[in-house]
Parts: structure tokens; C-alpha cells; sequence
């Protein structure tokens, strides 16, 4: 058996085990995207990253332990790592949330942007969570498609349009898709932009949403 | 009937490496050095025959540069992309050259099969950078233009583009 | 067939690979030791002798390396053999490696009894007749160094020696000391200059006390990270088991640096003893050499090295009769820089793709799950040439921290562009400045990268950093293989630090998150600022982005990737920040920065830059100044290129 302290916690795994099963002994958890046990232990996506008493950061899935290891799971350095990392994911997946297999299911990516605060992720991907009906389709101007998600979709819950209260999301992919959903159901821009007002008005981006959404909505299919 | 002869390449190639995993880097070499580049055909036939599934023969050959997919022109085209050369330019003649042959961001080869141009790693050739190199295809010749600007660009891809016209007419390869 | 130094010297002498003789590399040059034999004994002096000068006494040196061939060293070649067949003189014409001074490529060296030898540089076929003739009638005047000085031949003392050249006097050629004097194609040559000697030693001493040698020397890795050579080495021998292995990583990748092609090109020999005193010490039975295939001289002269070694018993079965076994395979390599990383080098040769998480280590675990050792070419010389001459000459070189001597290739923004082996701790500015001769005249150093693209860019103001593991990783960069790229005034930081970035985006093997996708939004964004479309933002989300690829990376490629943009954001942010507030590029490389205008004065209406420009926004009539309309321009800098007066200017 090897000692192992994770959080100052002191833990006995066997010989050859992993930090992740150190720590999961320990009564503490780490976010895991690629790990499988016993399927899949390449350590790709990072997302586990824990720091060592050294100051280094090393994937938890993928790492064994050694006598007297000690690992912190949840310190400044990981969390901003884990955040940086899971935006890097972000960037490149299609949020396309509407038409997603895994609409009503779960989605690990969603809980854990929403757990480390990582804008990217639009109400619309929660809302058809919950089984609602999309208010697009009713050509209603609902701020769902350009909002930080994370609340759960109260509004929409309700029947009522999302009003931005939890900001904008202003990475370009995903605001290119609203600017095309918007077109999609024949919502007139202004009525968005006047709806924008409300939370956003002195937003430092407001300006760089509002042409890209212009320039999609009326450039057609330019890029 | 080529098709046939692909199989009897391949099997002779995986025979002589008892079709190990180990020697995949070195029968994709092989295949390469017989066609000039890896037909698709071909790996067909080595994952049929080693057993390695297919998927994998085609990571190892999509992993290194040395593996092509696509057949190449009649003379390669190699400009250097080492450090020095680039400080001295040598990404202007690239883009120069693939501009001239009228080549896509994807596209490497001309259409008509005469020249393909290609970024490559260093030569260590660098005290005459910026440095295009231009093999054939059957690695026979090697050409080496040191100091080259966009004109000399032009002029090389021209050059050799019409030598390879010539070849393709006359030799009948 | 001559007899060779390597063959019996009469019928008393037993040696094969099958029966090998203990003695049989002393023997070479001091035997024969089993038996008294005049006759013998003058037989193997006189060989000695007509490698050291020629059979007649005149032997013609021709480097034939790759970098040497590029620069025309084949035609010359040839030139000098049709020159010495044309005037009927015996000569031996003799194939070098190359001499690390890649500035006066093509060389040829001429030597003569009774004459200083000579080296000429930067020589034409069409000059060989001359040099030849001008030789032979005794006139050094044109050459460009002396090995040495005689006082008999005309001109010597308007020619510098070799060792008062600033590039060659400031040198410690301790692993190149053979390069460009031995055929790297003779083993017989290698052994006849003290070769296999280090190999002959070890195998009198017991492994352990060879991991102790190496100890006491204070070798480390070569290959970049630093690691001391003895403890991998211990690693792997306390490891249990009999089936261990060891790697030759010949597989490099690096643009600008080609210290481990030249070294295994110009004397292979050393780099496969150092390779066997290796096995020796971690108990391998079997080795291989992992060369690119796109060095196809490199991997022959490798190849033709351990063919040779076989022949005479210095690899297979009880080398030399100490009951130790071991066996080299060449491995080429398809070629990804990502193998430069142990576990990739590991996966090439399994024949997968892609690093893997460490721990476990090679030493421990590592090819097909047994105990592996990679060492790099540099480093296996450096093994070689320790073991025949003994630590302490090793140790006397170096810092305190990092013992011996190191070669780098300084490329670039220098006038003397070269690979130059130099005491680890030699300042930055000794080897750019004195031994490569500093910038072009006119020119001014801004930066100096070190260390390929994982290394870092180090500014003018701290040229005085001696070069070591410790102080250049403060500093931001890292030793790396050891390539140095001099920068020059002309080049924007912003843009080197993009080249790199290319690099590493074109080589990350798409294993792990923050290399695949965190590089390629590092490259993204640096692409905005040199268009002019940057923000202070993004500089800071460069620093955190970088920051966090660098520590949660799988490998050490992506732990290092982000170097050069995170060093030239430390030292050169007045550039970035002219980037993206003024959008002005102040080098005025980034082309969409820049304004291209026509001087009046100059130009002389010739329609070249008209004719050139892709968007036709050049007008003018023949034979009058032509205008470039601002609308219309793209920045492609075409016009700047081809004008042949240098009408077209930037602003």
C-alpha cells in the first residue's frame, strides 16, 4: 500500500494505482472528460489536471502515485487551468445545441462549463433541457441564443423570452449561429437589440456584438 | 490487372517483414519509394495482410510527413522552412509559386501533374538562405537554388515545369 | 585490395568477430602485442603514416557532407579528380566530413610534404585547376587558412593559420575534433586517430564503474532538457530483467539546428562507440539508430558505420572478447518533430503514432514495456570521446553546474553562419559576435533565439548570459539541441514569434487539448496583430493562454511551445504594443502594417512593379514615375520585390 495526502488528506491506495483513485478514496472528486477506466487512460483532454506538492500540474487519470505524493485538487492554479482548457474546448465545438443527440440528455461539457464559470455556452443549450418549446419558433426576440448559460433556463421555464440577465457571450462562433437563427425565424434584429438594452447597456463589447450580428444577419452566408 | 500488381508489391513488401507491427513505418516506406506515393489501394491490401486494421496503418500514414496520400508531380519542388530561410523570405516564394501555378491553400500538385510544390523542413543548407530544393519524383535528380527571390521563383517553376512536360512526352514514364 | 590496419598482419594474428582478441584495438596502433615481428611492426607504421599523409605524399581533402554537397562540394569533387587524372600527378583525393564552418563551403585543403596545408574556401570547380597548379608551384597566397607553417612555400605569411581565426581560436573541438579531417566512411581512419580506444576501455571496467566515469564527468543530455546522462543511465541498470534496450535519437527535427547531422555525417564512427560503451553500461543486448529518412546521407553513413563495426567485431557476439553482446538495427524515421519526445521516438519504432503520459519513464519502462534508454548523437560522442580521454579533461571545461563542451549552430543574421563547439558557459555574445562574426555590416542584433521552437528569444541587452541549462531558462529561452538563430533589426519580433508558432501548430500531434487547440489560437491571434486587428487584450490573453498550455501540456513539446511568443512578449512588448495600438510594424516586415509608396525621385518608369502587381494597383505611363493607389493595394509587397531600382519604399 502506498500513502498518499490529497488536500492534506491522508489516503492508502495500492501499489499502481492512479492519483484519480487516490482521490476519489479520499472522499474528493476530479472532472474527467476522455477517461474511461480500463477503456481509455491516454490523458488527452487534461481536463483532470491536479497540482502536485512541487508546484507541477499533472492529469490525475493517468499520473500513479508514489509514497508520500501529495496532491491538491482544487487550488487557484488548477481551477484557472481547468477554465482555460475547457474554453479551449469550447472554441472548437459547434455549439449547436438544438440539434444535438444529447438534447434532454446529459452533457458533461455543459455541467462543467457551468460549474467553472466558462462563458461560450448559450441558454439554448439548457433550455431544451427542460423540454421547452422553443420561443424562436413563435417569433418572439429571445435572448437565448447570445446569453451565458448556467441558470437553468428559469425564464424560459416559464414561457417568457430570456432577457440576458446573466450577459453576453461574445465569442464569434456562436454568435454568427444567433445571428442565423434569428434570420431563420424572421426575428427583426432591432426587436433583439432593443431586448440587449436592458442588461448589456454598458457592456464594453455591446459594439463588437452588434456587428457581428448585423453583418451576419444581412451579409447572408458570408463566413 | 494493376490492381493485381499492387497485391504482389504489397505481399512481397509484407513477406519480407513477416508483416510485423513493428516494420509498418518501414513497408509504408517501401510502398512509397515503389509508387512515389502511398496508394490507397495498397494500404487496403497491407491492412488485409498484416492484420493491422486499417484505421491504424492510415494514423501512422497521415502521422509522418515523409508518407503521401496523393501522387506528387513529375519534379517536387521543396522549399525550405527552416528558420533562416524564413527570416530571409522564403514563405513569399512559397506563396509566390503556388499563386503562379494557380494552386488552392489545399492543393499542392499542378493539374497537370508536371510539379508539386511543398513546404519543407530544413536542409541545413542555411548559409545560402532563402533555399529551394527540387527532386523527381523517382529521386534520381536534386537541384539546389540558393538566394532565391519571387522572380527567381517564377522562373524556377516555369523551368521546371517545362522540363517536365518534356519528360512526360518523351520518356513516356 | 591494399592491406588495411584493420586486417591480419600476418598469420599469427587470430582476430574475428567469431574468435575475437581482447587486445585487438591496441593492437591496431601499437601491435602487434602477441607476437615480436619486425616485419609486422614497420607494416602497420607505414600504413599509419600513408593515412596521416597520403600514399605519394599529396593528399587533396573534400568535404563531403550534406551541407557541403548543397554548396557544390560534388563538381568540385569531381573538378579535382579530373584535374589530378589531367596532369598525371599521384594524389590521394581524400572525403572529409564537413569542418563546422558552413560559411566558406565548399572548402578543399591541400597538403603536401614539405608544404603548409591549405585550405581554400568557397571554391568553384572552375578554381581547381588554379588552386592545383598555383599549389604545386608553391604559392599559398590565396588560400584562406593554414593548418601550418613550413617557411618554404610563397605567401605564408600573408595567410592566416587556422588556429588564429577568430571562429576556429575561440573553439574546443572535443567531439568535432575529427570532423572534416577523417573519411567518415573508413573505420581503419577513425581507429588510426585513436578511435574505439574509449569503447576498449569500458570494457575493462565494470558497468557500474562506467555510469561512475560518467558521473564524474558531468555529462548531461544533449538533447535539450539537460538530464544527467549517468543517472538515466543508473535508472535503467537497477531496472530488473535482462531484455533492456537503447535508442540513438539521430531524429533531428529542429530548423536550425544541424549539430547531430554534421557530427554523424563527418565522423559516425565515434557517435556508434559511444553508442556501444552505452549498452555496455545499462546491459542492453540491442540498439537502434532512429535517423530520418530525409537525411538520406546521414542514415548511409550511419548504416555503412555499423556494417564496418560488425565486420571487425566491435558489435555482435562477445565483443572483444569480454562476453558482452550487442547488436545495432538503422530505424528510418518518417520524420515528426514530436519524436523528439522519448515516448513518440518509442510509439515510431513500435510502429504507432504519438507521446504518451510520463511516468513511467523509458528508463523504466519503454520500448515494448522494457527499461530503454534514448540518448541524442551529441551526447553518445561526447560518451565516446570521454571514455578514451578520461573525465577530468571533460570536467576542466564548463560551469559549475554543466561540465564540458557543447556545439551550436549559429544561423541566421551573422556573418559567419556555422556549427562551433564552444565550453558550456561561453557568453552568448562571444559565440554570435566573435567566433560568427556578428550581424552584416549595417545591421544591428535585436534578439537571439536559442533553442529551436521550444526555445525562447533572448534580447541584445542580456548577449553577456553565459550559455547553460540554468541561466538561459531564466532567462526564458532553453539550451535545446543547441540552435541559434541571430536576429537582426530587419525582422519584427512578432512575426518570429508567429513563425514558430506555425512550427509547433504543423507539428503538435493533436493528442492532448492545450497543444492542439491552444496553439493554434495562440497562431490565431498573432495572425490578427500582424494583420493590424489586434487589441491589448489580446496580449494578455496571449500571456494566460501560453501560461497555461506550457503547464498542463502531455508532452514536452507543448510544454514548451509557447516559449517564444511568452519570451518575445517579455522582452519585446514596445513591439507588440506598436502592433496592435499604432498598428505600425516597426521593422516594417508585417506587410499588412506597411505602406508601400513609389519615390519619384527614383523610379524610372519601367512598368516591372505595373506588370507584377496581382490587384493592378500600379499605374503609370512608360518612362514616367508610376503611383500606387492605396484603395486598390493589398500589401502583398510584390512591387517592392521586383523593383530593380529600389523605387518602392515602406512607411
Amino acid at each position: 500500500m502506498v500513502k498518499v495526502y490529497v488536500n492534506d488528506k491522508e489516503v492508502e491506495v495500492g501499489e499502481g494505482s492512479y492519483i484519480i483513485d487516490a482521490v476519489i478514496k479520499a472522499g474528493y472528486s476530479v472532472p474527467t472528460l476522455c477517461f474511461f477506466k480500463g477503456i481509455y487512460r491516454e490523458a488527452s483532454c487534461r481536463i483532470c489536471i491536479v497540482e502536485l506538492g512541487n508546484g507541477r500540474l499533472v492529469p490525475a487519470c493517468a499520473y500513479p502515485v508514489s509514497e508520500g505524493l501529495r496532491v491538491y485538487t482544487n487550488t487557484e492554479r488548477v481551477r484557472r487551468n481547468r477554465r482555460v482548457i475547457l474554453e479551449l474546448i469550447l472554441a472548437s465545438h459547434k455549439i449547436k445545441c438544438q440539434s444535438c443527440p444529447r438534447k434532454g440528455g446529459f452533457c458533461q461539457l455543459l455541467d462543467l462549463a457551468r460549474e467553472y464559470g466558462v462563458e461560450g455556452i448559450p441558454v439554448c443549450a439548457e433550455c431544451p433541457l427542460h423540454g421547452n418549446e422553443c420561443l424562436l419558433v413563435r417569433g418572439e426576440p429571445c435572448l437565448g441564443p447570445i446569453t451565458i448559460a448556467g441558470c437553468g433556463s428559469p425564464c424560459t421555464r416559464e414561457g417568457t423570452i430570456c432577457i440576458g440577465c446573466r450577459g453576453p457571450i461574445t465569442r464569434r462562433d456562436v454568435l454568427v449561429e444567433a445571428a442565423r437563427l434569428y434570420k431563420e425565424h424572421k426575428i427583426p434584429l432591432e426587436e433583439v437589440f432593443s431586448k440587449m438594452k436592458l442588461f448589456w447597456n454598458n457592456h464594453p463589447s455591446l459594439d463588437k456584438i452588434y456587428n457581428i450580428l448585423l453583418e451576419t444577419y444581412n451579409g447572408g452566408e458570408k463566413k | 490487372m494493376v490492381n493485381q500488381t499492387v497485391v504482389n508489391v504489397v505481399s512481397s513488401i509484407v513477406a519480407r517483414y513477416r508483416g510485423e507491427r513493428r516494420y509498418l513505418m518501414r513497408m509504408l516506406q517501401e510502398i512509397q519509394s515503389r509508387y512515389g506515393y502511398l496508394p490507397r489501394r495498397a494500404l487496403e491490401e497491407l491492412a488485409k495482410l498484416t492484420g493491422i486494421p486499417l484505421s491504424e496503418v492510415l494514423n501512422v500514414a497521415t502521422f509522418y510527413h515523409q508518407f503521401k496520400l496523393e501522387p506528387p508531380g513529375y519534379y517536387i519542388i521543396l522549399v525550405c522552412m527552416g528558420t533562416a530561410c524564413h527570416l530571409k523570405g522564403n514563405l513569399d516564394n512559397y506563396e509566390a509559386m503556388k499563386r503562379f501555378l494557380g494552386l488552392g491553400k489545399y492543393e499542392n500538385t499542378a493539374k497537370d501533374g508536371t510539379v508539386s510544390v511543398e513546404k519543407a523542413r530544413c536542409f541545413g543548407a542555411c548559409s545560402l538562405a532563402p533555399v529551394v530544393m527540387v527532386i523527381s519524383r523517382d529521386g534520381k535528380e536534386r537541384y539546389l537554388h540558393g538566394h532565391v527571390t519571387i522572380r527567381d521563383a517564377r522562373r524556377i517553376v516555369a523551368k521546371y515545369r517545362s522540363l517536365a512536360l518534356k519528360k512526360i512526352k518523351g520518356g513516356g514514364s | 585490395m591494399t592491406w588495411t590496419l584493420m586486417d591480419k598482419c600476418c598469420n599469427r594474428c587470430w582476430h574475428s568477430p567469431e574468435y575475437p582478441c581482447r587486445h585487438y584495438i591496441r593492437c591496431r596502433l601499437s601491435g602487434p602485442l602477441c607476437h615480436e615481428d619486425v616485419e609486422c611492426r614497420v607494416r602497420r607504421s607505414r600504413r599509419l603514416k600513408e593515412i596521416r599523409y597520403g600514399r605519394h605524399g599529396f593528399k587533396i581533402n573534400v568535404p563531403l557532407a550534406s551541407c557541403t554537397i548543397a554548396a557544390g562540394a560534388h563538381e568540385v569533387y569531381e573538378a579535382v579528380v579530373k584535374e589530378v587524372k589531367s596532369r598525371g600527378i599521384l594524389a590521394d583525393i581524400h572525403r572529409t566530413g564537413c569542418m563546422g564552418m558552413c560559411y566558406i563551403d565548399p572548402w578543399i585543403e591541400l597538403s603536401k610534404k614539405g608544404m603548409p596545408s591549405a585550405i581554400y574556401a568557397n571554391v568553384k570547380p572552375s578554381d581547381v585547376p588554379r588552386i592545383i597548379k598555383e599549389y604545386l608551384e608553391g604559392d599559398v597566397s590565396s588560400a584562406f587558412a593554414l593548418r601550418n607553417r613550413t617557411g618554404n612555400a610563397k605567401g605564408e605569411d600573408k595567410v592566416p593559420l587556422l588556429d588564429e581565426l577568430e571562429p576556429w581560436r575561440n573553439q574546443v573541438r572535443w567531439v568535432s575534433r575529427n570532423c572534416g579531417i577523417v573519411d567518415p566512411e573508413s573505420i581503419e581512419e577513425y581507429i588510426a586517430l585513436g578511435g574505439y580506444r574509449g569503447l576498449d576501455r569500458a570494457l575493462n571496467m565494470r558497468p557500474e564503474e562506467v555510469i561512475e566515469e560518467i558521473r564524474k564527468s558531468g555529462l548531461r543530455g544533449r538533447g535539450g532538457a539537460g538530464f544527467p546522462t549517468w543517472l538515466k543511465w543508473k535508472i535503467a541498470r537497477e531496472q530488473p530483467g535482462d531484455v533492456k534496450y537503447i535508442i540513438m535519437n539521430a531524429d533531428e527535427g529542429d530548423p536550425g539546428a544541424f549539430m547531430n547531422r554534421l557530427l554523424a555525417e563527418s565522423d559516425p564512427h565515434r557517435v556508434l562507440e559511444g553508442m556501444i560503451i552505452a549498452a555496455y553500461a545499462i546491459g542492453a543486448s540491442k540498439g537502434f539508430i532512429f535517423v530520418r529518412a530525409e537525411k538520406p546521407l546521414m542514415a548511409e553513413r550511419l548504416s555503412k558505420a555499423v556494417e564496418q563495426a560488425r565486420k571487425y567485431g566491435l558489435l555482435g557476439d562477445n565483443i572483444l572478447g569480454r562476453g558482452f553482446s550487442f547488436d545495432v538495427e538503422v530505424i528510418l524515421s518518417a520524420g515528426a518533430f514530436v519524436c523528439g519526445e522519448e515516448t513518440a521516438l518509442i510509439a515510431a519504432i513500435e510502429g504507432r503514432t504519438r507521446p504518451r503520459q510520463r511516468p513511467p519513464y523509458p528508463a523504466t519502462r519503454g520500448l515494448w514495456g522494457k527499461p530503454t534508454i534514448i540518448n541524442n548523437v551529441e551526447t553518445l560522442a561526447h560518451v565516446a570521446t570521454i571514455m578514451a580521454e578520461g573525465w577530468e579533461k571533460f570536467a576542466k571545461y564548463g560551469t559549475e553546474k554543466t561540465k564540458g563542451t557543447k556545439m551550436f549552430c549559429v544561423t541566421g543574421s551573422v556573418k559567419r553562419t556555422g556549427a562551433y563547439e564552444v565550453p558550456v558557459g561561453t557568453t552568448i555574445e562571444k559565440l554570435v559576435v566573435e567566433i560568427a562574426g556578428g550581424p552584416p555590416e549595417g545591421r544591428k542584433i535585436k534578439a537571439v533565439q536559442i533553442g529551436g521552437p521550444s526555445g525562447g528569444c533572448v534580447p541584445a541587452s542580456l548577449l553577456s548570459t553565459p550559455i547553460d541549462y540554468e541561466t538561459l531558462q531564466k532567462a526564458g529561452a532553453i539550451m535545446g539541441s543547441g540552435g541559434i538563430v541571430v536576429i537582426d533589426d530587419h525582422s519584427c519580433m512578432v512575426d518570429v514569434a508567429k513563425f514558430f508558432t506555425s512550427f509547433t501548430v504543423a507539428e503538435s500531434c493533436g493528442k492532448c487539448f492545450p497543444c492542439r487547440i491552444g496553439m493554434k489560437i495562440l497562431y490565431d491571434i498573432l495572425e490578427k496583430i500582424t494583420n493590424g486587428e489586434g487589441s491589448e487584450e489580446d496580449l494578455e490573453v496571449l500571456e494566460e493562454l501560453g501560461n497555461v498550455i506550457r503547464s498542463s501540456s502531455l508532452c514536452a513539446l507543448g510544454g514548451t511551445a509557447p516559449n517564444p511568443v511568452l519570451s518575445t512578449l517579455r522582452y519585446f512588448k514596445d513591439e507588440y504594443l506598436a502592433h496592435v495600438r499604432s498598428k505600425r510594424c516597426p521593422a516594417k516586415v508585417c506587410t499588412k502594417l506597411v505602406e508601400y509608396w513609389i519615390n519619384p525621385d527614383k523610379c524610372t518608369g519601367c512598368g516591372t512593379c505595373a506588370r507584377n502587381c496581382p490587384s493592378k494597383a500600379i499605374s503609370g505611363e512608360l518612362g514616367k514615375p508610376h503611383v500606387i493607389d492605396k484603395s486598390k493595394c493589398i500589401h502583398c509587397g510584390q512591387c517592392y520585390i521586383v523593383c530593380p531600382v529600389g523605387a518602392v519604399e515602406k512607411r
